[in-house]
């Protein structure tokens, strides 16, 4: 008896399932380090995922504090869990002119994955998550796809092709 | 939200971070991943400056209770302390006026409302 093809289906990353249209901001309106923080972070409250701005922005603030985030080559993760945020989420944002964000090759940052999530949140996930952005966008050609890209839609499609490859 | 209660989940938020600066495993998997984990000190000095902000004896039972859980303040959603997951009295939210700080009558854990 003839059996159905076998289909293999990927199973989707933790970024991938984290990445909602949502919380996509095409072109941020800030320059600056603070500013780009604060714009972020109004969105995310905006999209009740933080219940206040403020002590979210500060916990962010403070892990700046602890070392930059901005890992180089135009791309930044700013990360931490705040008692303030409802649940885990990634907020992804784009500046085609950059912003000065101290990363370690001090070069500007065009790329930005913020990821949030409350205190509860389980480690392995969450760190997951951080090492899925930065396989996401090692290569070059992936950073300037993403850049490029011209809705949300095919940045998220780049990213799970670029977790699918490895 | 009342300022205390505002000091208080920055110092939670701190204190975690901190925690996981610390935590030789935790820092090695960030630094591995290419993220810098270097400032803990001036994070323990931003911490020294914050709980100074607090109230004396609320400060203490802050202390006296992160010894106990990973989490001392805590939401309340739908009348239900989100630290023991107990529902509380429908008295308690009557009585919770602003400028004070309320306890959960099962675990104890601070609760905060918005």
């Amino acid at each position: 008896m003839p059996t159905a093809p076998f289909v293999e289906r990927r199973v989707e990353s933790h970024l991938e399932i984290h990445l909602r249209p949502a919380l996509f901001i095409p072109e941020l309106r800030s320059k600056k380090k603070s500013s780009v923080l604060e714009e972020m972070v109004a969105h995310l409250a905006k999209h009740q995922i933080a219940r206040q701005a403020e002590p979210v922005l500060e916990t962010l603030r403070q892990r700046e504090a602890l070392g930059s985030t901005g890992v180089g080559k135009g791309i930044a993760i700013p990360h931490a869990r705040s008692t303030m945020v409802v649940e885990r989420a990634v907020l992804l944002a784009r500046s085609v002119k950059g912003v000065e964000f101290e990363a370690l090759d001090e070069n500007p940052v065009h790329l930005f994955f913020l990821i949030v999530a409350p205190p509860t949140d389980k480690d392995p996930i969450y760190l997951q998550m951080l090492a899925q952005i930065v396989k996401s966008v090692r290569l070059a050609p992936a950073r300037r796809k993403i850049l490029e890209a011209p809705d949300f839609a095919t940045i998220r499609t780049l990213i799970g092709a670029q977790l699918a490859d490895e | 939200m009342n300022s205390q209660l505002l000091a208080l989940v920055a110092l939670q938020d701190l204190d975690l971070m901190i925690r996981e600066a610390k935590d030789p495993e935790r820092a090695n998997q960030e630094e591995e991943l290419g993220f810098e984990i270097k400032g803990v000190e001036k994070l323990e000095k931003t911490r020294e400056r914050l709980a100074k902000q607090i109230d004396e004896r609320l400060l203490q039972t802050y202390e006296r209770m992160a010894r106990r859980f990973t989490r001392v303040v805590v939401p309340v959603e739908g009348r239900v302390c989100l630290g023991c997951f107990m529902g509380l009295p429908t008295a308690a939210k009557r009585n919770a006026e602003p400028r004070t700080i309320e306890n959960c009558e099962n675990c104890g854990r601070i609760l905060y409302r918005l």
